[in-house]
């Protein structure tokens, strides 16, 4: 045997050999050495990072400054691995949903640091969580597939349930497909918006009047389903934005019957409508006909502190819209009882989440997260000047809610 | 349950014709070539010079040669670092002559036998691929079952649901699902249906298991991107296994594996029977949750309550072996079924209380082999198959809940079941596949061989309870032919090397629905096609150190649900591509016999993936669609240490270890409302993939302890997995992230055999150190356990 050959040979066996301790070592430089963080801030932001495999991860964090630099969870952040939802309530984040089951999580700023209550699980996920009074929240779950929809009230101080009610789906209507778009507590009624789409194929065929489902409240017991033929059905998929209610305790019903927002089919106008403060009824003599005003149709709308609402309009005519695209979207200030609209400069058309609208008003900025080519961005919305400026990068695949503490 | 019935029926026919029929007759030549050390000799050449007449070793260092003439022989034994020997023999007709053989290993320059017939030759042995072979010889006592074999492999790891019976993820080297295929004797398993569950073949029906690491030859003909497992049954022909096991949570398992052959006229009846049962009661640490679904307690010790399992499976094969018209001509039927109780959902937090999901599979087989068929060198074997399979899934409880008490709340729904909206879902899936596979050899250094490959499958849905569901009145179906032609040169006695190019052919068949509208519904074809090639070498630096390597292009061509969805929310997408990958192994194994007692083997594989177009499911967050999409890119660095050491036939220790960096390569991603976007997870560890995990085994064997032809053994095997996250590691707070925790698992067991393992007798105490153990997110599995096992051997 040729020498050199051997010796060759021996080396690549003694580091075949010599790999086996390698190993060793590797597995103890892997051990979780970070300690436990404590991550605190003004303002709160859920960020949703796409992995390879299509799904999504929750990561909600404080910041101090939006207005600059990167925005980012690379390790930090509270973790949530599923699917969720945020809504921020006074100066706590809720978070509905879970990796199977759904759960109903505070999060909070405790000490300056971000921290965690909650452990209610449901079967079935949460369609939103509203304010009724300073001791109750209610949820509401329904399913375009489901015979029932289920309300829950929680003590927001414990995130317990304190009581659960279920409510015949045929008590108010035959129809099967019962889709959630809104929902809104004033003075003593529960007032609940939907849509119908087919729990197989999400075609809406029932388009030609707006129905909204009144509840007595605290009761939770089912009384009456209002309609007006005026517009169609109010709300659309997942945006959660067709019931609005100002200071005053007026409600706003928005009708689109966007094809962006999943309608398959619409045979009304678009239009905003209002129940006035104490009734049970829509208010015939208000109109509010967006497209004339706006050339758009409204999908989004958050109170402002001056009875003012920042929207979200979609401007291109529902014809052109591309199905589930919930885009272009523009931002604007609107005043629904002046029924006035002013766009806001300096923010390029954008795409919507398909999902509750986030944002948040501090003094008399309102502050978005926006999608744009190359990222998505902060924008500060100057509310009476209607002019943005753009802000901090967010390293996310989307903003899931964004707070201010 | 009529699957059952039938099955025992079977089992009692074939068992009583097994008994009845332990005969034998016809001139045969047996025996077994061990090492100097006394090691069994695998792929030893064993040649009758005058008839051109010659086999290999198996496994066990077994050999036998049929059909041979009366008169006088030279038997010629060979193996590569060993010494030739030559033994004369003569044999009278319908004699049984046995013969083993001790081989020496040769000094430095090795011999070479000068072979002549073709045949002897022939085995064209897969060493140069990165193969793992796993033979049961020395775990039939044992109460393992084919799963805990292969996990037993370096770089797979099976992440498991729960107890017997349920759902598992098998990965190799992180490919997982269609990415690895798996085969039974060279059939293709894709659609078995989940009796065939690895948890559910227990070892005394397996004669070995072959894992192939990412570069897979042509002849099991498949589209494999990561890899491929041959399980391969007990090929003997005549025996009779018999074994039966019970323990912890109910558990039960019994096997029955023989065959008959005649010697003289070749018929042969051979087959395997098992069932298998358990409760499944095993305790976990649940939450209990009031009506409302607030939490009462917290880590309750309960017993899962509704998991019970059963399968059986029957395999009966007939026809002749070893005659003028065929090496191998069997006609075969499986029979199989199980029941499954569906305890949880993803999480432990969904509890099920009356979920259930059945199985029944039957498939004929058609199994043809003969070397030298029209002229010498050219061999051809036919593999043919159809299985019928039928899948339901029961969740047809309406307005109850169940919490882990097993207490039930009222829902007040008439349409939910526990799962979503209730469901009888019955799934038929039909599939005929054949593989044919010829070869020629030309000369001892060059041969050639061919597969062709062809799948068809038909998948028919439909639901009891909801029959308004459009997607169930789809057709859906996908014919798959794959074409292999591998070249295998041995350019030296130290060198081989095969070349080989496989081509991927795919026709898909359904409808599609064009609007929202059902009466829109238009046929859809898609025709798909691809070209594969790869190479595998081996070269002796030593005559103990053997150095491999091999590559492969590797495709994986996409399932009908893939490219067509469901019809409803999931969308087409008819340009989908394969996912494709770039395949390297390189391996060193080195073995000696350190002196006559002590034998040691290490070797060593390092594995390089570069996987691209890998498919994946394409939420939308804006709609309730999604669709399939070629996104996802991975890269895989890793390297697999094994190390064993035997003293005698008493004492054996061995290890294994995998790393593997496995990591998330796509530049962008895709999502409905902001379009591609640029992957934060770039360069990241790929999440819920176990990257660091080993195993060892050490084992004790006295013989004779206690009276005559008796064996007394100890085994003890341990497992490790490395803490892992479920997400990516680079966001969120470490406090906060979700971890599948480190796990290590110790178990071990204990026989006895009487008369040369005629009767056997065993013991096992799994997990006994009663760790926890999850698998998959938090799904607790079985902790500490008993088993013991009875088995006659004849």
């Amino acid at each position: 045997m040729n020498k050199s050959i051997f010796n060759f040979s021996k080396a690549l066996a003694l580091s075949a050999l010599s790999l086996l301790f390698v190993f060793s070592t590797v597995s103890c430089s892997d051990s979780d050495d970070e300690g436990v963080s404590c991550q605190g801030g003004d303002y709160g932001m859920s960020l949703a990072i796409q992995s390879t495999d299509g799904s999504y991860t929750y990561y909600t964090l404080a910041y101090n400054n939006l207005m600059s630099g990167t925005l980012t969870a690379q390790g930090q952040g509270i973790e949530q691995p599923g699917y969720y939802d945020f809504k921020a309530i006074d100066n706590t984040i809720y978070s509905l949903g879970g990796l199977d089951d759904v759960n109903v999580v505070a999060i909070s700023q405790d000490n300056g640091c971000l921290s965690q209550a909650g452990d209610v699980s449901f079967p079935n996920s949460l369609s939103d969580l509203v304010k009724a009074d300073n001791n109750t929240l209610v949820s509401v779950a329904m399913s375009s597939d489901s015979d029932i929809i289920t309300f829950r009230k929680f003590n927001p101080n414990t995130v317990s349930v304190t009581e659960t009610v279920d409510i015949q789906v045929s008590e108010f209507t035959d129809l099967v497909g019962l889709s959630y778009s809104g929902m809104v507590i004033s003075d003593d009624h529960l007032f609940l918006s939907y849509y119908i789409s087919d729990p197989e194929t999400f075609a809406t065929t029932h388009t030609d009047q707006a129905e909204v489902a009144v509840f007595s409240y605290p009761e939770l017991e089912f009384q009456e389903v209002i309609t007006d033929d005026r517009v169609g059905p109010i709300g659309g998929f997942n945006t959660k934005s067709g019931l609005v209610k100002d200071q005053a305790g007026n409600i706003y019903a928005i009708s689109h019957s966007n094809p962006a927002n999943g309608y398959s089919q619409s045979t009304k106008p678009a239009g905003i409508l209002k129940i006035n403060a104490g009734e049970t009824s829509f208010d015939e003599d208000y109109f509010f006909d967006i497209n004339d005003v706006a050339n758009g149709t409204m999908v989004y709308a958050k109170l402002l502190s001056d009875g003012r609402f920042f929207a979200e309009i979609n401007t291109e005519a529902r014809a052109n819209q591309a199905m589930w695209s919930d885009s272009p979207l523009e931002s604007a200030i609107v005043n629904f009882e002046a029924q006035t609209v002013n766009y806001v400069q300096n923010i390029p058309a954008h795409a919507g989440d398909g999902r509750r609208l986030v944002g948040f008003e501090e003094d008399s900025n309102y502050y978005i997260t926006i999608p744009e080519e190359d990222g998505i961005f902060v924008y500060q919305i100057d509310t009476q000047n209607y002019t943005a400026t753009q802000g901090a990068e967010v390293q996310a695949s989307f903003i899931a809610g964004f707070y201010k503490f | 349950m009529r699957g059952l019935v039938f099955l025992f029926t079977a089992l009692s026919i074939f068992s009583t014709a097994l008994l009845s029929a332990q005969s034998t007759n016809s001139a045969v030549i047996s025996g077994q070539v061990t090492s100097a050390s006394g090691n069994d000799l695998e792929g030893v050449n064993v040649i009758l010079e005058s008839e051109f007449k010659g086999t290999t070793t198996d496994v066990n260092g077994s050999f036998q040669l049929n059909d041979i003439s009366e008169g006088t022989h030279k038997l010629i034994v060979s193996y590569l670092g060993y010494q030739t020997q030559v033994k004369e023999i003569s044999i009278n007709n319908a004699e049984k002559l046995e013969i083993n053989f001790v081989l020496e290993e040769s000094s430095a320059e090795l011999e070479e036998v000068e072979l002549t017939g073709k045949s002897e030759i022939r085995k064209i042995n897969e060493q140069a691929y990165a193969v793992t072979s796993i033979s049961t010889k020395s775990l039939l006592n044992s109460t393992a079952d084919a799963q805990q074999v292969l996990d037993r492999v370096p770089g797979v790891r099976i992440l498991q649901e729960g107890g017997l019976g349920s759902n598992y993820t098998f990965s190799l080297n992180g490919f997982k699902g269609n990415q690895v295929k798996f085969f039974l004797n060279g059939i293709p398993m894709d659609s078995f249906g989940s009796s065939f569950n690895l948890g559910n073949i227990p070892v005394n029906s397996i004669e070995r298991v072959d894992v192939y690491n990412g570069v897979v030859p042509v002849w099991l003909g498949t589209d494999a991107l990561g890899g491929a497992v041959n399980i391969i049954t007990n090929q003997k022909n005549d025996y009779l296994d018999v074994s039966y096991s019970f323990g912890s949570f109910n558990t039960h398992k019994a096997s029955l594996n023989g065959a008959y052959t005649n010697n003289k006229s070749g018929f042969t009846v051979r087959g395997n029977l098992n069932y298998n049962y358990s409760d499944n009661n095993y305790d976990v640490l649940a939450e209990i949750r009031d009506a409302n679904g607030n939490l009462l307690e917290d880590n309750v010790e309960v017993e899962r309550f509704h998991d019970q399992y059963q399968s059986a499976t029957a395999q009966v094969e007939t026809g002749f072996v070893e005659t003028s018209f065929a090496d191998q001509l069997l006609l075969g039927l499986i029979v199989s079924g199980d029941d499954d109780e569906v305890q949880t959902g993803a999480t432990m937090r969904t509890v099920y209380g009356a979920v259930e999901v059945e199985s029944e599979s039957v498939i004929p087989t058609l199994k043809y082999k003969k070397q030298n068929l029209f002229f010498e060198g050219f061999d051809a074997s036919l593999n043919a198959s159809y299985n019928i399979t039928q899948t339901r899934n029961i969740d047809t409880l309406t307005g109850v809940r169940y919490n882990w008490y097993g207490e039930t709340f009222e829902t007040n729904s008439e349409n939910n079941g526990e799962q979503g909206l209730a469901n009888l879902l019955e799934q038929d899936d039909n599939e005929f596949n054949s593989q044919l596979n010829l070869s020629y050899l030309f000369n001892e250094k060059h041969s050639l061989s061919f597969n062709h490959a062809f799948q068809h499958f038909k998948r028919d849905e439909f639901d009891e309870v909801n029959l308004s569901v459009n997607e169930y009145y789809l057709p859906k179906s996908l014919a798959k032919n794959v074409f292999g032609l591998s070249y295998k040169y041995k350019i030296s006695k130290d060198w081989t090397a095969s070349v080989f190019g496989k081509a991927y052919a795919l026709n898909v068949k359904t409808s599609e629905q064009e609007t929202n509208n059902v009466e829109s519904t238009i046929p859809v074809s898609v025709d798909y096609s691809d070209f594969g090639y790869g190479m595998a070498t081996s070269y002796f630096l030593l005559k103990n150190l053997q150095l491999k390597a091999s590559y492969e292009k590797a495709f994986r061509l996409p399932t009908a649900g893939e490219f067509f969805g469901d019809g409803l929310v999931v969308l087409a997408n008819p340009n989908l591509k394969p996912e494709q990958s770039d395949n390297f192994n390189f391996g060193i194994n080195f073995n000696k016999d350190l002196n006559r007692n002590n034998h040691i083997e290490v070797g060593s594989t390092f594995i390089y993936r570069n996987a691209k177009n890998l498919i994946y499911n394409i939420v939308s967050v804006s709609s309730p669609t999604s669709r399939s999409g070629n996104l996802a890119e991975t890269k895989a660095l890793g390297v697999q240490g094994t190390f064993a050491y035997r003293w005698k036939d008493i004492f054996n220790l061995s290890a294994n270890i995998t790393y593997q960096d496995i990591t998330d390569e796509a530049d962008l991603i895709y999502n409905d409302f902001s379009g591609y976007t640029e992957n934060l997870n770039k360069g990241a560890r790929v999440p819920n993939t176990p990257y660091l995990f080993g195993g060892a085994t050490a084992g004790f064997n006295f013989k004779n302890v206690g009276g005559d032809d008796t064996n007394l053994f100890f085994n003890y095997y341990y497992r490790f997995t490395q803490e892992y996250f479920l997400t990516s590691d680079r966001f969120g707070s470490i406090d906060t992230k979700a971890i599948i925790p480190q796990q290590s698992s110790h178990s071990a067991e204990i026989g006895y055999s009487i008369k040369k393992g005629k009767y056997n007798v065993s013991v096992e105490a799994r997990n006994f150190t009663d760790e926890a153990s999850y698998d998959k997110f938090r799904l607790q599995k079985p902790g500490r356990a008993f088993y013991l096992k009875l088995r006659y051997n004849l």
